[in-house]
């Protein structure tokens, strides 16, 4: 069972990659069906991560009632080949095991592996990695089939699908990694991928500029993540998120292993577990375009509409939510770090959501849509609790599929509108294209949270979870927050399925404990600031920024479902002949897509599969954060809010523009200078211009001219040199035979004069 | 064997031979001057080895003196060729006027301008042509109006 789910496991990854490679090599020959290697690729790995997802389900056992008793971790690793050894990186002056060098305490087992430095291609099976490889390979799959109706007479063809397919088996390997520099590299990988695709045609000047963009501000990001890979390795000794037991019997403690996760005091707080976690919380910002880096997802609508719905809306951006939920034992030890998620999720989402209220392009306001819901994700995790973290994956899979399916919905009218998206040049499109009409309108309906839709029950479990940190009195013992272990001792043995694996440090050594001791360190005191965020008040404050962005999420997506789809039928003059429905290609993905809105939230939330499913991830059986689980009840008061708040927003979308001409003046024009500032994006893009852009151009021009004047000029000044030299003995070659005669007589004398100089007596 | 006076003699002769020949050389124009001062300094550094060899009682320096005269013999030949083609050439025996191999944009030297040639060009007699006209190179001829 094990080898062959191992198996099982690297051919998810394997047959994208070959696709991918397929396509390029036959892609010319194949012409119109180029898609072959890369959709047969795509799908069977889709099986295959579906077959993964039902054993992984079996070993995890269908239902342990009991939601408060904690999980068996659940996991398969399978290690490849090692790629790097270093016997001992630790030499010189690098070491921090002694003395502390980043003046914080050292997590206990940082003498783990005696320096040394390896990292193995290990992949890992766990219900998190099952649940997103089947959510990649899945939409991925749909996205695919629905690309061979929509780029079928692209002159890159071929391109695109080598493209998904390799995208496709960058993002497996992300979530399959079971290292964090492998983390690292395939999180370039898929940053590449997504280069490529918005850049896909790269001839459009908009689509290059939106694809460096994309990549320079993921750039960013990517640095936090490189800096909190060294800040994980100096800390814990290890990149592996799993144990590794040696040859000589040694183990050595993966950073998310069982054996660390079983141990209270296995993570380092203070200030250096608050730097890792801020670092990560940076790079998942740049990846999953939250605030202050979110600048490149709306841009990046300019890659085609299949690779927006695959890459930008369901599966790359969610990397962020995936990384804080892999690392989730080193956020709840943070818990100034974890409510900085929760403010960035739950100021983007609120921004982003004004955003799209006055966004006039139709992937526009799906883009923002995307980061908005991010932010919700977001919100979620930074709770710290076990419902927080299983709601945000929950969301992710549910978000997954509507956002695809709306994505597809946008980019089948736009391939029937001959490329025009701007939804004030549409009307009453549902006569025209029912079938989009139909499919669109349920992917609004969940990404408007109306129940029974999907989105419903993922957004109201991401309310309920801030509703019981803003109100940890009204929910009772039920909900212990995550920075509270001190204050409540529990024998961990006694709640732990890996009882024995920390006998060597005292169970009552508590996070606090750990945090308090960082204090008399010295360190820094703005830390503690941080922490200090970690109150219901907040909370509270978060809670309605929630509340008030599900009403504009209900809001803006029907806006868009008014403009597009009623009203009198209009239709661009682009689009010719071109104004019917979809191919059957194009179309199927949609009624999949549609139907997986309409039901998976509530099959996953009355059976509880998917929260059950997750809290044996073994990153969510540390202590702290199973401790938090609460049983499973439906939130009346708050799916109540939840829904008014959406109804408002349907409500007033439908007063605004229901049977309107949606070129007739907007509602907008209401809102006054905030308008303004909405449709300009909050002036986002021009600060960052001004702060950024101009100076680094400024920077550039002044090295340019160093460059040119300075090291240019020294260069061909070098090279004037012998010309200088030639330009005045030339002179010397005057074709005369007695100036030569002469110059040679002045030789010979000198020669004579130097020997009888040096023969003096 | 002969004694150092008689060597210093020789040597002063022969190096007074050679430094007329140098001067000579360096500062006459006419080609068959610059050549006779040539053939002096061969000449001074004849008698300078032929004195060293009787000093010494050796007659290499003699030998050698010999292969001198003999190469300065064929040299004389081919020189004198060099400057009979240069006259044909130009018309004159002027050093100066060879400056072909001078560096590429340099403005030719011209330290002393010759006097103004006001002599008459004779009118030949105009005779009726007669026979083929013989292939000639304007060019060739243009300096040679007063040979």
């Amino acid at each position: 069972m094990q080898s062959s789910a191992a198996n099982l496991l690297v051919l998810v990854p394997l047959l994208p990659l070959l696709g991918a490679i397929g396509t390029v090599l036959l892609g010319r020959r194949l012409g119109p069906r180029a898609h072959l290697p890369a959709v047969a690729g795509i799908g069977a790995a889709a099986v295959v991560a579906l077959l993964l997802l039902l054993g992984t389900a079996a070993q995890v056992g269908a239902g342990h009632g009991d939601p408060l008793r904690p999980a068996e971790p659940v996991e398969m690793i399978t290690t490849l080949w090692q790629w790097a050894t270093v016997g001992d990186a630790r030499s010189g002056d690098l070491s921090v095991t002694g003395n502390g060098g980043l003046g914080a305490p050292v997590a206990p087992g940082t003498a783990n592996n005696g320096g040394a430095f390896s990292i193995p291609i290990a992949l890992r099976l766990d219900p998190l990695t099952a649940t997103l490889l089947t959510i990649i390979t899945g939409v991925g799959l749909l996205v695919a089939i629905y690309s061979i109706g929509y780029m079928h007479d692209d002159p890159g063809y071929p391109r695109f699908f080598a493209l998904v397919a390799m995208f496709v088996f960058s993002m497996s390997m992300l979530v399959a990694a079971s290292n964090f520099l492998l983390v690292y590299v395939f999180w370039e990988a898929v940053g590449a991928c997504s280069y490529l695709l918005i850049g896909f045609w790269y001839t459009k000047p908009e689509a290059a500029r939106a694809a460096k963009k994309a990549f320079l501000v993921n750039r960013v990001g990517d640095f936090g993540l490189a800096i909190a890979t060294f800040l994980l390795w100096m800390t814990y000794g290890t990149l592996d998120f799993h144990d590794t037991h040696l040859a000589d019997g040694t183990i050595v403690e993966g950073i998310l292993g069982q054996i660390r996760l079983a141990d209270e005091a296995g993570y380092v707080g203070g200030a250096v577990g608050t730097a890792i976690c801020l670092l990560m919380l940076l790079a998942a910002c740049g990846k999953s375009a939250q605030m202050p880096l979110h600048v490149w997802l709306p841009d990046a609508m300019e890659g085609p509409t299949p690779a927006s719905a695959l890459i930008h809306a369901a599966t790359m951006v969610t990397a962020g939510i995936y990384l804080i939920t892999r690392s989730a034992p080193l956020f709840v030890g943070c818990p100034g770090a974890l409510a900085m998620v929760s403010i960035v999720g739950a100021t983007t989402a609120l921004v982003a959501a004004l955003i799209a209220t006055v966004q006039n392009d139709l992937k526009r306001v799906l883009a923002y849509s995307t980061i908005s819901q991010l932010g919700y994700m977001f919100v979620a995790l930074g709770t710290g609790t076990m419902l927080g973290f299983t709601a945000a994956i929950f969301h992710l899979v549910t978000h997954a599929f509507f956002k695809a399916l709306l994505f597809l919905g946008a980019g089948s009218v736009m391939h029937a509108m001959g490329g025009v998206i701007d939804m004030r040049r549409f009307g009453g499109l549902r006569h025209v294209m029912p079938i989009t009409a139909a499919t669109f309108l349920v992917g609004a309906f969940a990404l408007a949270g109306v129940p029974p839709f999907a989105g419903f029950f993922s957004k109201d479990e991401i309310l309920a979870t801030l509703h019981a940190k803003a109100h940890p009195e009204a929910h009772g013992s039920d909900h212990a927050e995550a920075g509270s272990a001190g204050e409540r001792p529990r024998d961990s043995s006694g709640q732990l399925g890996v009882a024995a694996s920390s006998p060597f440090r005292p169970a009552s050594m508590t996070l606090l404990a750990r945090r308090g001791a960082t204090g008399e360190h010295g360190s820094t005191t703005e830390k503690v600031g941080l922490d200090a965020l970690d109150h219901p008040s907040t909370w509270r404050l978060l809670f309605w920024m929630s509340l008030l962005t599900a009403g504009l999420t209900a809001f803006y997506t029907f806006r868009a479902v008014f403009m597009t789809f009623t009203g009198p039928v209009r239709v661009p003059k682009e689009a010719g002949h071109h104004a019917h429905e979809s191919p059957p290609a194009m179309t199927t993905p949609l009624l999949v897509l549609a139907v997986l809105s309409a039901f998976a939230g509530l099959v996953l939330f009355v059976t509880n599969a998917l929260s059950s499913f997750l809290a044996a991830t073994p990153s969510l059986t540390a202590p702290a954060v199973a401790r938090t689980a609460v049983p499973h009840v439906f939130h009346w008061d708050i799916a109540i809010q939840g829904t008014l708040a959406a109804a408002i927003g349907i409500a007033v979308a439908a007063i605004g523009h229901l049977g309107r001409r949606s070129d007739s003046p907007q509602m907008e024009r209401y809102l006054g200078p905030l308008g303004t500032l909405f449709a300009n994006k909050f002036y986002f893009d021009q600060i960052y211009a001004a702060l950024i852009v101009k100076p680094l151009e400024a920077l550039a021009m002044v090295t340019a001219f160093f460059d040119r004047a300075i090291v240019d000029g020294t260069v061909d000044a070098i090279g004037q040199v012998p010309l200088a030299w030639g330009s005045a003995i030339r002179r010397m070659q005057s074709g005369l035979v007695q100036r030569y005669a002469l110059a040679g007589v002045v030789g010979v004398l000198a020669i004579v004069l130097a020997l009888a100089w040096q023969l003096r007596p | 064997m002969i004694p150092a006076t008689m060597l210093t003699n020789a040597l002063l002769v022969g190096a007074v031979l050679f430094c007329l020949g140098l001067v000579g050389i360096l500062t006459r124009r006419n080609l068959i001057v610059m050549f006779l001062s040539a053939e002096l300094m061969l000449q001074g550094v004849s008698v300078t080895l032929v004195a060293w060899s009787r000093y010494h009682g050796d007659w290499g320096g003699q030998i050698l003196v010999v292969f001198v005269l003999t190469v300065a013999a064929c040299e004389a030949a081919v020189a004198l060729v060099f400057v009979l083609q240069a006259f044909a050439r130009t018309g004159r025996l002027d050093a100066s006027a060879w400056q072909a191999l001078r560096e590429e944009n340099l403005p030719r030297v011209i330290d002393q301008e010759l006097p103004a040639d006001d002599r008459v060009v004779p009118t030949w007699p105009h005779l009726s042509p007669a026979g083929v006209l013989p292939e000639g190179d304007d060019s060739r001829s243009l300096e040679r109006d007063h040979v």
